[in-house]
């Protein structure tokens, strides 16, 4: 009868309590007789980004016999999420994709990230900067080996800014909208931004707000989570005008970054758009977004135009840098093993041809050959300093607010301070 | 005059005009996917609304020919199958108790079932997720099944029940005067009978199942253990270069459950007609 | 008995069922019958056994996977969490005075509502004049109850899939209206915050109608035929007999879809997700309170925080669904609930 329904169902209620109870605790992957295996995430679903980690796979179990390492793709977009529910569950991945900044200090606070900073060997430490290794820096250790720097400004099609007569690339914002006016009088779409992943977006504010703020205002909002300098504001309000000259693609508010001959990059890659505000990494993946799957030939690449009296100094830079941390779980020395590997001049040589893009180590950068991948290598070692993205600096649930933040000032349902708002507001949430 | 006993008699045009309309927007953009997959991404670009000209067939076979493709399909039909048969024996044999037996827990049992409606997938997924991994069933197919089951249960009860509950005393007396226990009347008597709200909740718990696709997400990450679902959004996400490879994927996988309804829509209207008709 | 009375009572619950009841009332379990038959001490410990046995592991895959997680779920919600380690960070109600005061969350409910009503009231009319119009025994009725169904057979993430593709600024939506002449007609469908929330009632209840109208089929088809036959007969016309005798009698079936859409419309979360992402779903007006929970939840990492949003919505999910029981429902439901009438 009822009673012995209830005592089912405490059963149920006592097995399955007993059972989380004692699973919290979970195990690592390595056996004690010798084998190691190893499972290693990354984002490169496809072509040569994919088949650059399968031979480096290879090429690493081949070097070292009693590591397997099991690979798995998994789209840049989801990566958050599924990251998030294993690391959350303590089964996460041995080897997995990191960026850094306030996301990946929040992984090491709850001791799920390997700190490397003893294991690092020294032909890595001579050929990357120590600026790119303490992008992975927390409290003073390192947490991840970066593979890429990629700072960030406007890709352009040198073919469409001459049909739209523009002869000199933009240097300062007034110069650009005049670049805006000439293409659309062209009939060129002239930015191409893909809002709908909200980050596209947001890297506008970013670089607003890092013309306007000071490097030293940055750092200091990263830490208290405030952002009560006027600075923030004022890069808002410029943003705000900015977007008020209606620069973007036609219906920018579902168009994607990277997916398909639709999203921003594809825009570029068909020459429908003339510009794109984005990180090194774009050339690669609009080469994949070309009709016949080659670079763009007519690629090319400015630093985003400077602002007057802003407190941010002229040249600075900001970018982001990928790179791979070891789970706290991982077998010690078979992990390290593999991040000092995959950052070779070899393995990064092999990365930059294949990714299209800048490999962190210096020595492996002499392989790039793309005039835009150039022009940022210039700028990128000009630079008085680089910051990275604001979304990776202040942590996911800041970062998010703040995207979506951007992206409804951009769809005209908020105006300048309720940027701001949001990204107290969250702050509150977590 | 109605009610005339023809089975074969044709509609007034209206009607079928009507019916018509309904399924031309209904089917539209099912065939805009299917035929979709029949181009090349450059038609596509260059006439969205277009028909293919000329007609590929490369995307199709393709995804035929991939073995990925029907690993996946192999592994929806063992979750879907497996899911529907234990949401429909576990329903069923609860939907009897609440039915036909009285006893006091009765009120909050159902309730208990009936609070499970409340509640999406999304918000149990996280503790979820530990539980099935402490069980062990990650990147298992059961891993993905007994959640399923648990969810399943109470669409399938709140339809049972009344179902159950409107066979007449007159039969379980009589079979108790026969001589049958409870649970013989239960299987010899009642599971007969509730073939048509069996059916119903039958399909229901495989078309969802079918169609899971968070659950999985989180439970699965071995690419080969991946249900359809899964594989097309991977898929789409994989050739988003090539959104007419991603159309061709997406419409085969609509057939299995398609053909799954086919079969099975017969019985279900069968089933409900063949009550009254007797 | 004749199947044909086993299949009008199974229907006409309300109205015959009591009527047969009556008649030699003599229940096996004899607990409360009129004849005073006692139970044996045999027959009690039996009926406990039979119940555990059949009701048990249903309720034990229940409890271990639906409820227990729910419950988990709630403990979070008292926290600052951020989904590594175990929860520290206690805050009692904190989060639920976030989530009220949280204007984008008093949108999502409001967009939630919205669609709740828009989905009754276009899928309603819709379907029961469909349902009419198909009930007739014409030739080539179950074809066209196979192809209406289609939709609702097909996965929310092909269904996003396919009209996010047909939606697009240059999809074929668009495309189609300006081959037609209708150009004047091009819409941001999905981006325009007018528009989108038009444009994703319209993927609802292209994926739902059909549903609709295989349910009222179903109840229409065990309303026996004699009942319409006799008003005929009397002189009623066609359209007074479904007034007044098929539209009441489908009540139970209207009712119990009601209930489903209004339930299904609370958790909607899929098809906003897969065609407005992650993050513009506010933007363009089509955030629901689902979608606010992944975005304020598991995607920005506050998990305790998406755990409390999880509980608002169960409760609210509830309040509306016992509401809707006992105002509603409760004609429809009162064997299942109380105790039977004799």
């Amino acid at each position: 009868m009822k009673r012995k329904d209830r005592i089912a169902g405490i059963l149920a209620l006592a097995v399955g309590t007993a059972l989380l109870a004692s699973g919290c605790a979970s195990g690592g992957d390595s056996s004690s007789d010798g084998d190691v295996a190893m499972t290693f995430w990354q984002n490169s679903t496809t072509g040569e980004g994919k088949a650059y980690w399968e031979k480096t796979v290879a090429d690493f179990e081949a070097a070292n016999p009693t590591v397997t390492i099991t690979m798995q793709s998994i789209q840049n977009e989801e990566m958050d999420g599924k990251l998030q529910t294993a690391l959350n569950s303590g089964d996460a991945p041995d080897i997995f994709m990191a960026r850094g900044g306030g996301k990946l200090a929040d992984v090491v606070a709850a001791g799920q990230a390997m700190d490397i900073t003893d294991s690092i060997d020294s032909a890595t430490k001579a050929a990357v900067p120590e600026g790119v290794l303490s992008a992975f820096e927390v409290d003073g250790k390192i947490y991840g080996m970066p593979t890429a720097v990629l700072p960030g400004g406007i890709f352009y099609s040198k073919d469409l800014f001459a049909a739209a007569g523009i002869d000199a690339v933009p240097t300062t914002i007034d110069e650009l909208n005049t670049a805006v006016d000439k293409l659309k009088a062209a009939d060129i779409a002239p930015i191409a931004v893909g809002a709908k992943d909200a980050w596209p977006a947001a890297h506008w504010y970013y670089f607003f707000a890092l013309r306007a703020c000071s490097q030293a205002t940055m750092t200091a909002a990263a830490q208290s989570m405030t952002f009560d300098d006027p600075c923030w504001l004022t890069a808002s309000e410029q943003m705000e005008e900015f977007v008020k000259t209606e620069p973007f693609n036609a219906g920018f508010l579902t168009t994607s970054a990277q997916q398909g001959a639709g999203s921003s990059a594809g825009l570029l890659a068909n020459h429908k758009a003339a510009m794109e505000l984005m990180g090194a990494w774009d050339p690669g993946v609009i080469a994949s977004l070309t009709p016949d799957q080659k670079p763009l030939p007519d690629l090319g690449w400015f630093s985003f135009p400077e602002m007057s009296d802003g407190a941010g100094s002229a040249g600075a830079m900001m970018g982001g840098v990928d790179g791979f941390t070891c789970s706290a779980q991982a077998p010690k020395k078979e992990c390290t093993d593999f991040l000092n590997f995959i950052v070779q001049k070899d393995q990064q040589e092999g990365y930059a041809n294949a990714f299209h893009t800048l490999p962190a180590n210096t020595d492996a950068q002499g392989v790039v050959t793309d005039p835009a991948l150039q022009s940022i290598l210039t700028a990128y070692g000009d630079a008085p300093y680089v910051t990275v993205w604001l979304d990776t600096l202040f942590g996911q649930n800041v970062g998010n607010a703040l995207n979506t933040g951007v992206v409804d000032l951009l769809a005209g349902k908020a105006g300048a301070a309720d940027i701001i708002s949001a990204v107290n507001a969250a702050a509150a949430k977590g | 005059m109605r009610g005339t006993r023809e089975r074969q008699k044709w509609g007034s045009p209206a009607t079928y005009f009507i019916a018509f309309v309904f399924i031309a927007l209904c089917l539209g953009p099912v065939l805009y996917i299917v035929i979709g997959g029949f181009r090349d991404n450059s038609q596509i670009t260059a006439s969205p609304a277009g028909f293919p000209s000329p007609w590929r067939l490369d995307n199709y076979l393709n995804v035929l020919t991939s073995p990925t493709f029907w690993q996946q399909i192999g592994n929806s039909t063992i979750v879907a199958l497996t899911t529907t048969i234990g949401v429909v024996v576990l329903g069923l044999m609860v939907s009897f108790v609440l039915a036909r037996y009285k006893f006091t827990g009765r009120g909050a049992m159902y309730s208990l079932f009936a609070a499970g409606l409340m509640f999406p997938m999304t918000v149990a997924i996280t503790p979820l997720y530990i539980l099935i991994k402490d069980l062990g069933l990650m990147n298992s197919l059961a891993g993905v099944i007994l959640p399923q089951i648990g969810f399943g249960l109470p669409v399938t009860i709140i339809i049972l029940v009344p179902f159950l509950k409107a066979i007449p005393d007159e039969i379980e007396e009589a079979a108790s005067i026969d001589g049958a226990s409870r649970l013989g009347f239960f299987f010899r008597m009642v599971v007969p009978l509730s073939v048509p709200g069996v059916v119903t909740t039958g399909i229901l718990a495989f078309v969802a199942s079918w169609n899971s696709y968070l659950l999985p997400l989180f439970i699965l990450s071995d690419q080969s253990m991946y249900t359809l679902p899964l594989g097309v959004q991977a898929f789409a996400s994989q050739y988003s270069v090539n959104t007419a490879s991603v159309l061709a994927f997406t419409s085969l996988s609509m057939i299995p459950a398609l053909i799954f309804f086919t079969l099975f829509e017969r019985r279900i209207v069968g089933g409900l007609t063949g009550a009254v008709k007797g | 008995m004749s199947e044909k009375s086993a299949g009008a009572a199974s229907v006409l619950d309300e109205k015959t069922l009591t009527g047969t009841r009556k008649v030699g009332d003599i229940a096996p379990n004899g607990a409360s019958s009129p004849t005073g038959r006692r139970p044996r001490r045999g027959a009690d410990w039996r009926k406990r056994l039979e119940i555990t046995v059949l009701s048990g592991p249903a309720i034990v895959v229940f409890v271990s996977f639906v409820i227990f997680p729910v419950v988990l779920a709630a403990y979070y919600g008292f926290f600052r969490w951020k989904g590594y380690g175990p929860a520290t960070d206690f805050v009692g109600l904190g989060n639920y005075a976030i989530i009220f005061a949280d204007s984008a969350f008093r949108e999502a409910l409001l967009h939630n509502g919205i669609i709740i009503v828009l989905s009754l009231v276009i899928q309603f009319p819709i379907a029961i004049v469909l349902a009419l119009l198909l009930n007739q025994k014409i030739r080539g009725r179950s074809v066209i109850r196979v192809l209406i169904f289609v939709p609702y057979i097909i996965s929310e993430v092909i269904v996003g899939i396919g009209w996010g593709l047909m939606l697009q600024t240059n999809g074929a939506v668009n495309d189609l209206l300006e081959s037609v002449g209708l150009g004047a007609f091009r819409a941001d469908w999905l981006s325009d915050p007018k528009i989108a929330i038009w444009s994703l009632m319209l993927i609802i209840s292209w994926k739902y109608i059909g549903f609709a109208v295989i349910l009222f089929l179903a109840g229409l088809q065990s309303i026996p035929e004699e009942l319409s036959e006799a008003a005929a007969i009397d002189g009623a016309s066609y359209w007074q007999i479904q007034r007044n005798i098929t539209l009441p009698l489908l009540g139970p079936t209207v009712r119990i879809w009601a209930f489903l859409s209004i339930i299904g419309s609370l958790q909607l979360f899929d098809l906003v997700f897969i065609i407005w992402g992650q993050y513009i779903a506010s933007t363009a007006g089509t955030s629901t309170m689902a979608t606010y929970m992944v975005a304020n939840g598991r995607t920005s990492g506050n998990f305790g925080y998406g755990s409390a949003v999880a509980v608002v919505m169960f409760l609210i999910s509830l309040v509306i669904a016992l509401t809707y029981q006992r105002y509603v429902l409760r004609r429809d439901t009162a064997g299942a609930l109380t105790e039977r009438q004799k």
